[in-house]
C-alpha cells in the first residue's frame, strides 16, 4: 500500500506536475481555479502544500523575486518520486473502481 | 494601490520565518498587484493567520495540537456526542433557552428603562425641580416662583418650565386629541435639541399676550402632514385657538414620552390663575446645569431661593420649598422597585439554571466516566480533559443562549403588552446589542460555571483506577456528594422564588378583594374637553344637559352622568379649605381635600352609597345656594362624631372671597387614587355650580359596556363635530390598569417559580434515582438479610428528604434576608407572611416527597437475587 492521498492532495500534486518549472503559489492557485473550479483560501493552500512536503511528496527550491513581489522569493515546487508513485497508486485504485461500470456513468449522447 | 500595511505587518508576525514565510507574502503581493482588492488581501491574510497563527503558540507541539484545531475538534466532538443523547440535550437546551430567554427579556426592560441614559443631549446635566409642601410632598411649581428662581439661580445654563397639556386639534378631517406639552421658550435649549426645520421657541414667546406658537415632533409631522416641509408657518387650530407651527423637531427626539407637539407660554403668561403666587398649576421645572455644578448644589441653591421667597411672600410661600433631582431618576421613580425586584428574580433564576445544568452534566459525566478514564489512560492529560469538558459545556450553553434570544424577543413582546400604562420609555425597550451582549455573557458564564463542576470531578479521575468498572469509584462518590449539595442550593433557590411568587399572588388577591365602595361592573367611561373661547358657560351647560339627555335615552343605558374625576383613576384637583365654626389653623397646617365636580345622577350611576342627606341634583346651579356632598373620610376627619349635614366649608385660602358651601349629603368612601391607596378626603360639587372644561362621561349599561361606545360617539359628534372623545375605558379596565404593575411582577415571579420548581423536582428525582441505581447491590444485600421493602422505602425517601429540608432551611434564611427588597411591591401582606411561607414549604416538601418516592418505590421492589448479581 502506498500513501493515502486525499482528493485535494491529488489535485495539488497534479497541478504541480502540470505547471512544471512554473509551479509556485500564485500559479498553483490560478490553475486550480481554472481547471478544477476550486477556489482555495491561501491559508488552506500553503498548509496543504506544507503537509505534502512533510509527507515527502513535494520538494521546493527558492526562485528569484520580481518587482511586483517586492523582490521576495518564490517557492518553486516539484513532485518527488514518492509523490509520483502515490499519484500512480491513487489512479490505479480509481481505475480498478471504474472498470466495468463506465457504461452506467456515461452521459447519454 | 498599496497592499494594506497592517495586514502585511500581521503576516510578517505569524508566518514562518525565513524564505518559507517570505514566499507566501511574495505570492500575496504578486496577486494583489494583478488584482488590487484590499478585501481579498485581508481575507487571505485572515485565513493565513488562522492556519499559521494558532500553530505558533506552541511550536513544540505537534500540528494537530494547535489550540484552534483542538477547540474545533472538541466542538465537533461535543456536537456529535450531544446529538447521540437527544433527550438529555433537549432537556439542557430547553432549560437554558428558558432561563437565558427570561433573563434577557427582563434585562432588556431594565436596561432600556433604568440604565440607558435619556436620549437627550448630555442627560446627566438635566435636573427636575418642583415645589414641596410642609410635609415634603411634591406639589407642582408656581409660575411666579419659577420666574424668581430663573432670575436668581446661578446653577443653570437654562431653567425651563413645562407641563403636560393635551390639545384638541380641530378644523381638520378627523378632530383628535394631541399629546401636547406647554413649555417656556428656553425649553429646547435646556433639553438640548434644535429643530430640523424652522425655529425653536424663544424667550420672546413667553411674553404675555404673545401669539400661540407650536413646535411639532417628527412623528406627528409625518403622520398628520405626510412630512410636508411647507407646514412651517401654517396655522393649526388647537383648543379652538389658532397656533402657528414654527418648527419641526428632528427625528428620534423624545422627551420622556411620545408627544405630538410643544406649545408656547405667551397666551397664558398673564392669565390671572397663573399670576397668583399661591397657585401651583401642574408645572415643573427642568434645568440644564452649568458644567461642573452638581445636582446637590443646584438643589441647595434652589432651596435657599425658596427660603428667600418664603420671607418675601409669607402669605403664599410659607413652608413651600423645592426639591431638585436628576431628571432620569424622577422619570423612573415609580417603576424602579418593581424592575429591580424582577432583576433580582432573574439573578435567582439564572443561578438556579446553572445549578440545574451542572447537575445534569455531572449525571452525564458519571455515565461517561469510563470514556473519560479510557481517554486519560491513552494519554489525555488532565488539562486536556478539563478543557474539553469546558468547551462542551460552553458550546451547549451558547447554543441554548442563541435559542434564549429567540425566546426573549417573544417574551419581551408579551411583557410590553402587559406592562402598566404609563411605564416610561417603553417604546425604546427592545432586544438591542446590549441585550445580545448580556445573553452572550450570561451564556458563557453559565457554560463555564456549570461546566466547572463536572470538569473538576473528571480531573480527579485516576486512569487505571476508573478503567476497572468498579462500583464505588471516586468519581461516583464525589459526584453524588456534589449533586446533593447542588440539590440543596436548587431547593433553596426554588423556595426563594416560590416565596416571592406566593407573596405577589397574595398581593393581587388582596388588591382584587379590595372593597372599592362602588359597583365597577358595566360602567363605560370616556373623556372630553370643552376648551376654547367658543365654549361659553352657557354653551358648556347646554352641551352637558343635551349629552346627558341623549345618552340616557340610548337603549341599554341605565344611567349616565358626568364627573371631573373618576374613582380609582385619581384626583385631578386638590385644594386646601377651611370649615366654619372651627379655629383656622396656621397656613402650613391647612387641611387639603380632593374636589370633584359631578353632574346629577353621578352617585347613582357609579353605584355609590348615600349615608345621609341628599345627592347632587340637576337643579343645583348658579341660581341656587352652593352645596356639596362630602365623603366619610372627610366627615370623620373634620367633624368627628358630628353630623356633617348643614355644616359649611370654603375652598381655597382663608382670606379668599370664595363662597361658603353647605354640606347637604354624606356619601360612603370609594377607592379614589388607585386601588391600593387610602381614600382621601373628598368634596363633591355640582358641575352646574363649578363648571369644569375637562370631564368624563360615565354610563352604566345593562349589557357589555363597550357596546354603547359607538352610539356615544355618534351623540357627541352630532352635538359638536370638532370634539374628540378620548381615554375610552370601562371601569374594569381602569381597575385592571391600576393593578397592572402588581400583575406584571406576579406573572414574572410565578413563571420563574414554576420553572424553578420543575427544575428542582426533576433534579431531585435524578439525584435520588441515580443514588438508587448506584446502590442496587447494597439494597439487594439489605433485603437478602431480611430488610422489609418499607425499610428500604424509608431509607431512600429519608435521605432524599434530608436534602430537601436542608434546602428549605437555607432558602427560608435567604428569603427572610431578602424580604425587605420586595416589601414595596406588596399590598395587604407582610414579606414574612407565615401563611405564604407555610404553603411554599408544604408544596416543596410534597414535590420533594413525590420526586424521591418514585425511585424509592422502585428500589423497594428490587429482587434481591437480581440485585446481588448486579454489577
Amino acid at each position: 500500500m502506498g500513501i493515502y492521498l486525499g482528493e485535494f492532495e491529488q489535485l495539488l500534486l497534479l497541478t504541480v506536475l502540470r505547471l512544471g518549472a512554473e509551479a509556485y503559489g500564485v500559479e498553483i492557485a490560478r490553475d486550480l481555479e481554472a481547471r478544477a473550479g476550486r477556489r482555495v483560501s491561501r491559508g488552506a493552500l500553503y498548509t496543504s502544500l506544507d503537509r505534502l512536503e512533510n509527507k515527502g511528496l513535494l520538494r521546493w527550491k527558492a526562485g528569484a523575486g520580481t518587482p511586483e513581489r517586492e523582490g521576495l522569493p518564490r517557492r518553486l515546487y516539484h513532485v518527488t518520486p514518492t509523490g509520483v508513485a502515490a499519484l500512480r497508486e491513487s489512479r490505479g485504485v480509481l481505475k480498478r473502481m471504474w472498470r466495468g461500470i463506465e457504461h452506467l456513468l456515461n452521459e447519454p449522447s | 494601490m498599496i497592499a494594506p500595511r497592517l495586514a502585511n505587518r500581521l503576516l510578517r508576525r505569524v508566518l514562518p520565518e525565513g524564505t518559507r514565510g517570505e514566499t507566501i507574502r511574495g505570492d500575496l503581493l504578486e496577486e494583489f498587484h494583478a488584482r488590487p482588492s484590499r478585501w481579498w488581501f485581508w481575507r487571505q491574510t485572515l485565513s493565513l493567520v488562522v492556519r499559521y497563527g494558532m500553530r505558533r503558540e506552541s511550536p513544540a507541539a505537534a500540528r494537530s495540537d494547535s489550540m484552534f484545531e483542538t477547540i474545533w475538534n472538541d466542538v465537533r466532538y461535543a456536537a456529535r456526542s450531544y446529538a447521540k443523547t437527544p433527550t438529555f440535550t433537549l432537556a439542557v437546551l430547553t432549560t437554558l433557552a428558558l432561563g437565558i430567554g427570561a433573563s434577557t427579556a427582563i434585562f432588556s426592560m431594565v436596561n432600556a428603562i433604568l440604565l440607558q441614559p435619556l436620549p437627550l443631549n448630555e442627560p446627566d446635566r438635566l435636573v427636575y425641580a418642583n415645589e414641596v409642601n410642609a410635609k415634603l410632598v411634591r406639589i407642582s411649581t408656581s409660575w411666579l416662583n419659577y420666574r424668581d428662581w430663573r432670575q436668581r439661580a446661578r446653577s443653570f445654563e437654562h431653567l425651563a418650565l413645562t407641563r403636560d397639556e393635551p390639545e384638541a386639534l380641530s378644523a381638520v378631517e378627523r378632530p383628535q386629541r394631541l399629546r401636547g406639552r406647554r413649555v417656556t421658550g428656553n425649553f429646547f435649549q435646556a433639553v438640548g435639541v434644535r429643530p430640523a426645520l424652522g425655529r425653536a421657541l424663544a424667550d420672546d414667546d413667553d411674553r404675555p399676550g404673545a401669539p400661540l406658537m407650536a413646535v411639532i415632533t417628527d412623528g406627528f409631522w409625518r403622520a398628520q402632514f405626510g412630512a410636508d416641509p411647507s407646514v412651517v408657518g401654517r396655522t393649526l387650530i388647537l383648543n379652538e385657538r389658532p397656533a402657528t407651527v414654527v418648527g419641526i423637531l428632528p427625528r428620534g427626539f423624545e422627551y420622556l414620552r411620545p408627544y405630538d407637539l410643544f406649545v408656547s407660554m405667551g397666551p397664558i403668561a398673564d392669565s390671572p390663575g397663573l399670576n397668583q403666587r399661591g397657585n401651583h398649576n401642574g408645572f415643573y421645572a427642568v434645568g440644564r446645569l452649568r458644567s461642573g455644578v452638581s445636582v446637590e448644589s443646584a438643589d441647595r441653591e434652589l432651596r435657599d431661593i425658596a427660603a428667600q421667597l418664603e420671607r418675601e411672600h409669607p402669605d403664599t410661600n410659607t413652608n413651600i420649598s423645592v426639591r431638585a433631582e436628576p431628571l432620569a431618576d424622577r422619570l423612573v421613580a415609580d417603576v424602579r422597585p418593581t424592575l429591580f425586584a424582577l432583576l433580582g428574580a432573574v439573578g435567582f433564576l439564572l443561578s438556579d439554571l446553572c445549578v440545574n445544568v451542572a447537575n445534569l452534566l455531572i449525571a452525564r459525566g458519571a455515565a461517561r466516566q469510563h470514556e473519560l478514564a479510557v481517554r486519560a489512560a491513552l494519554g489525555g492529560g488532565r488539562r486536556r480533559l478539563v478543557s474539553q469538558l469546558l468547551v462542551e459545556s460552553t458550546f451547549v450553553s451558547l447554543l441554548g443562549g442563541g435559542l434564549g434570544v429567540a425566546v426573549a424577543s417573544w417574551l419581551l413582546r408579551a411583557l410590553i403588552a402587559v406592562a402598566p400604562e404609563g411605564t416610561p420609555r417603553l417604546t425604546s425597550v427592545a432586544i438591542d446589542s446590549t441585550a445580545l451582549v448580556f445573553a452572550l455573557v450570561a451564556s458563557t458564564i453559565c457554560g463555564l460555571v456549570f461546566g466547572a463542576f463536572p470538569a473538576l470531578l473528571a480531573s480527579g479521575v485516576q486512569g487505571q483506577h476508573a478503567l476497572i468498572r468498579g462500583r464505588a469509584s471516586g468519581f461516583a462518590a464525589g459526584s453524588h456528594r456534589l449533586r446533593r449539595g447542588l440539590m440543596v442550593a436548587e431547593t433553596a433557590l426554588a423556595l426563594i422564588l416560590l416565596a416571592g411568587a406566593g407573596l405577589m399572588i397574595r398581593t393581587l388577591q388582596q388588591l382584587a378583594g379590595v372593597e372599592t365602595g362602588f359597583r365597577p361592573d358595566h360602567l363605560m367611561t370616556a373623556q372630553f374637553a370643552l376648551s376654547g373661547p367658543r365654549w361659553t358657560t352657557e354653551r358648556q351647560r347646554a352641551f352637558r344637559d343635551e349629552l346627558l339627555t341623549k345618552a340616557r335615552a340610548v337603549p341599554g343605558v341605565a344611567r349616565a352622568a358626568l364627573t371631573f374625576a373618576l374613582p380609582i383613576d385619581g384626583s385631578q384637583w386638590n385644594s386646601i379649605f377651611i370649615v366654619s365654626g372651627k379655629p383656622i389653623p396656621d397656613r402650613a397646617h391647612l387641611p387639603s381635600s380632593a374636589f370633584t365636580p359631578v353632574s346629577d345622577g353621578y352617585f347613582e350611576a357609579v353605584g355609590m352609597r348615600l349615608i345621609r342627606g341628599r345627592t347632587i341634583d340637576a337643579r343645583d346651579d348658579a341660581t341656587t345656594p352652593r352645596v356639596a356632598v362630602v365623603n366619610e373620610s372627610f366627615a370623620r376627619e373634620m367633624w368627628p362624631g358630628e353630623d356633617p349635614i348643614g355644616k359649611r366649608l370654603k375652598q381655597g385660602w382663608p382670606e379668599d372671597d370664595n363662597a361658603w358651601i353647605e354640606v347637604v349629603g354624606l356619601i360612603a368612601d370609594v377607592k379614589f387614587n388607585g386601588i391600593s391607596a387610602e381614600t382621601p378626603m373628598q368634596v363633591y360639587l355640582p358641575l352646574n355650580q363649578v363648571a369644569m372644561r375637562e370631564m368624563a362621561v360615565v354610563v352604566r349599561t345593562a349589557a357589555d359596556p363597550a357596546t354603547v361606545m359607538p352610539t356615544l360617539e355618534t351623540i357627541v359628534h352630532d352635538l359638536d363635530k370638532d370634539l374628540p372623545l378620548f381615554a375610552r375605558r370601562t371601569m374594569d379596565q381602569i381597575i385592571e390598569s391600576s393593578m397592572a404593575q402588581s400583575r406584571l411582577s406576579m406573572t414574572v415571579f410565578v413563571v420563574f417559580a414554576l420553572v424553578a420548581l420543575t427544575l428542582a423536582a426533576v433534579g431531585l428525582y435524578g439525584v435520588v434515582a441515580h443514588g438508587v441505581t448506584e446502590r442496587t447491590h447494597e439494597i439487594g444485600v439489605r433485603m437478602a438479610l431480611g430488610a422489609d421493602p418499607v425499610d428500604v422505602l424509608r431509607l431512600i425517601v429519608g435521605q432524599g428528604l434530608v436534602t430537601v429540608v436542608a434546602g428549605l432551611a437555607v432558602g427560608i434564611a435567604g428569603a427572610l434576608a431578602l424580604s425587605r427588597t420586595i416589601e414595596s411591591l406588596l399590598f395587604g401582606v407582610k414579606p414574612t407572611d407565615p401563611t405564604t411561607f407555610a404553603a411554599v414549604i408544604v408544596l416543596l416538601l410534597g414535590v420533594g416527597l413525590a420526586a424521591c418516592g418514585v425511585p424509592a418505590w422502585r428500589a423497594s421492589r428490587v429482587d434481591p437475587t437480581a440485585a446481588l448479581r448486579a454489577e
